[in-house]
């Protein structure tokens, strides 16, 4: 069942093709919500205190104007035991009405009918789903057609944080997007300053913003292919990705997992803001945080070329909004998830200035909030173009975020015997489904 | 209605006193009840079913029993809590009888003393774990100061990852097993002593003549309750794996607990975590049964003496 429709929704991407979000359109496409047919009463769960700020005045305006009299409780469960707690409650038949879903744990909720299926709900309110780029919705389509089960909440790309004023004592030109994977090694070595602890760069810590992005650059899908059960770890561009990576490490122009202190990328994302790393690859989400905390000068690029395809490939990654299958008000539920993923809903993500919203009408509007000339961050739309959409899910993204890296960047493993390693887990984990 | 009271008692008043003994002991009843016997019945019964918590709960007969009998993850976490457990009960009974003895003493800032070995007991295990976390650093860790220890990586190194687990675990537990030491220090007769000194005994002597034995009763009791909480282990191997990878590389961190945990919440087999619990309460209760039966060779009770 789980094979047959993941076929199917894969088969359905591939039409697509890698097109990313209709950035380069004049007017983007709008997305406009409906008033609900009846109001009544919802539960929504988020994971992010800031998120429940925003969505929370979204939802003010949808019981104002799209829904007067319906009432939701929105409340916060933290992200440190989010999925734990949602299937406790699932196996406790006490769901949530909506909340929100991340696309590696969507699955499990996928595969045993847990959600609502939003397609109808959105052919009623004639909206075109060719308006969101395939790598943020994909994941979330299930069955023969391809259906629709979460609305976008946002979008989030990967590039190349990078310390000015490194680069100047250096005495290095600032990277520009069309520079590759030799120049990004040259900058490294140049940035390295062993005896002042610094590093020249620290970019393979975690699945979303590390190893997994070089290894797309090759064309190939990182740990998984989209079928969901074939292991990419030990496919030729796989190799040559952690192979160029690992070389940096060996070199000494890149810190071992023990030295950044953990696995995460904000391991290494503030080990970045410390200065004692020159360039970092982080992900959109972490703008506000460098803003805010960088003493130095810095500014974004995207992630250099692999000098065979000539491609820079960014993971993607949506956060969505889905209803329960189980709720008792399906088509309120639906409503509410229509209303915060269009324009109106979208709108108090892009004025907060933190997490791209996906609505495509919103883009400017976000790139104003930050009020900044200093820092490119149009440069994060632009590494959606061409941009790697997650494949991994529940255990299979667990190697790949933390198992394989710790092998590779923290003990040494060679890369052939890690990935092979890694092939077994996740075929282990395929099977065991 | 009659005969269902006359249960409690023939007179009313008998049955006055039952009444509010029931009611007294109510409380503490019908939470152990429900908090404790009831998931305990349920949990025993899913072992039976695989459930995923969503879709219906499906009878499998024995097949996750037999399943744990397969399953390489439990034997790498069976394996993993006997090495904790080898690691951790002989040094912290060790650590907290030397401290027992030596706060024995009439030593100044006795009680100051005794607070500050109890403290790391009412301290959080979460909190202390991240503490240690930082001391087995690689790089900037205090435990760089034996030199050849600072640059190894302990908490993500498959063959090590289990020693930094076993230091903060007995860290937390030496303190209150030093207190019970302590109590039964404390009830050894002190004429006991004084014959061995007239006798021309030494304090070496006596203490593994005369202290050691009467003590072996409390020795005993936190022999058996050690074990039991190092078949627990969970916070710690949570906490520092989680910033590398959860249940250490390869499985090298994940205790019996652990894999409970990771197969219930975050693999969604209900039913096979179940059963690991199961099993999980079938081997402490072997152990305790064990060391219940070879006491008999070494614990000196003292009302059974001649």
């Amino acid at each position: 069942m789980r094979i047959k429709s993941l076929v199917l929704a894969s088969a359905f991407a591939m039409a697509l093709g890698t097109v990313g979000i209709a950035a380069a359109q004049d007017t983007p496409p709008a997305i406009t919500p409906v008033a609900c047919e009846e109001p009544g009463e919802l539960t929504m769960w988020v994971w992010d205190e800031n998120w429940a700020t925003i969505i929370g005045e979204a939802i003010n305006e949808w019981t104002t104007d799209y829904c007067p009299g319906a009432t939701v409780d929105l409340q916060v469960q933290p992200w440190a035991n989010y999925w734990e707690l949602l299937r406790t409650n699932v196996a406790g038949g006490d769901m949530p009405d909506v909340f929100n879903m991340s696309q590696t744990n969507v699955g499990f909720y996928q595969e045993n009918e847990a959600l609502l299926d939003l397609q109808p709900y959105l052919d009623a309110a004639g909206i075109d789903t060719a308006v969101w780029g395939s790598g943020m919705i994909d994941p979330y389509r299930s069955g023969e057609e391809g259906d629709l089960y979460a609305l976008p909440v946002n979008w989030d790309t990967i590039a190349v944080y990078y310390n000015k004023d490194l680069f100047d004592a250096a005495g290095l030109e600032y990277p520009t997007a069309e520079w590759t994977w030799d120049d990004f090694a040259a900058d490294a070595e140049a940035l390295t300053d062993a005896d002042a602890g610094v590093y020249g760069a620290a970019v393979y810590s975690e699945y979303q913003a590390g190893w997994p992005n070089w290894v797309a650059a090759t064309g190939v899908e990182p740990v998984i292919a989209s079928d969901h059960t074939t292991c990419t770890l030990t496919d030729e561009g796989s190799l040559e990705g952690l192979n160029f990576l690992k070389g940096l490490l060996d070199a000494g122009y890149m810190p071992t997992i023990s030295d950044l202190g953990g696995s995460s990328a904000d391991d290494a994302f503030n080990a970045w803001l410390a200065g004692r790393v020159a360039m970092v690859a982080g992900g959109s989400w972490k703008l506000p945080t460098a803003l805010e905390s960088a003493d130095f000068n810095w500014e974004v690029v995207q992630l250099p070329r692999n000098p065979e395809t000539g491609r820079s490939r960014s993971i993607v990654h949506s956060v969505g909004y889905v209803g329960a299958a189980s709720t008792d008000t399906p088509d309120l539920a639906a409503n509410l998830i229509i209303f915060l993923g269009s324009d109106a809903g979208q709108r108090y993500f892009a004025e907060a200035g933190g997490v791209a919203p996906a609505a495509p009408s919103q883009q400017q509007t976000w790139i104003d909030a930050f009020g900044t000339d200093e820092v490119n961050i149009q440069t994060f739309v632009d590494a959606l173009q061409d941009s790697q959409g997650v494949t991994v899910f529940d255990e299979v993204w667990n190697i790949g975020n933390t198992e394989l890296p710790v092998n590779i960047f923290d003990l040494g493993m060679s890369v052939e015997e890690a990935t092979a390693l890694g092939c077994e887990a996740v075929d282990t984990a395929v099977a065991g489904m | 209605m009659s005969t269902l009271l006359n249960i409690f008692g023939r007179t009313p008043r008998a049955r006055r006193k039952a009444f509010w003994g029931l009611a007294l002991i109510a409380p503490n009843t019908i939470g152990l009840l429900v908090f404790f016997g009831i998931p305990v019945l349920v949990a025993f019964g899913l072992s039976f079913f695989e459930w995923n918590g969503i879709r219906a709960p499906e009878f499998t007969g024995l097949d996750n029993f037999t399943r744990i009998f397969r399953d390489p993850l439990f034997g790498r976490a069976l394996a993993n809590t006997l090495t904790l457990a080898l690691l951790v009960v002989p040094l912290n009974m060790a650590l907290a009888l030397g401290a027992a003895v030596l706060l024995n003493q009439r030593l100044p800032l006795r009680n100051l003393f005794r607070t500050i070995y109890f403290l790391p007991v009412v301290t959080s295990t979460v909190a202390a774990s991240v503490v240690w976390i930082w001391i087995f650093q690689p790089r900037l860790g205090l435990i760089g100061i034996v030199p050849g220890l600072g640059t190894l990586q302990w908490l993500t190194r498959p063959e090590l990852v289990l020693i930094p687990i076993a230091a903060v675990t007995i860290w937390q537990r030496v303190g209150f097993d030093m207190i019970l030491f302590l109590a039964g220090l404390q009830n050894v007769p002190r004429a006991l002593h004084e014959a061995a000194v007239i006798d021309g005994a030494n304090s070496r002597q006596r203490f593994f003549n005369i202290t050691l034995p009467m003590l072996s009763p409390t020795t005993f009791l936190i022999l058996t309750l050690n074990f039991i909480s190092v078949f627990q282990i969970f916070d710690q191997v949570y906490i520092m794996t989680q910033r590398t990878t959860p249940g250490g590389v390869s499985g090298s961190a994940t205790t019996l607990t652990f894999l409970l945990y990771q197969t219930g919440f975050t693999r969604s087999e209900f039913g096979y975590a179940s059963a690991i619990a199961l099993a999980l309460f079938v081997i402490v209760l072997s152990i305790t049964v064990i060391q219940l039966r070879l006491q008999r060779r070494w614990v000196f009770y003292e009302s059974e003496a001649g």
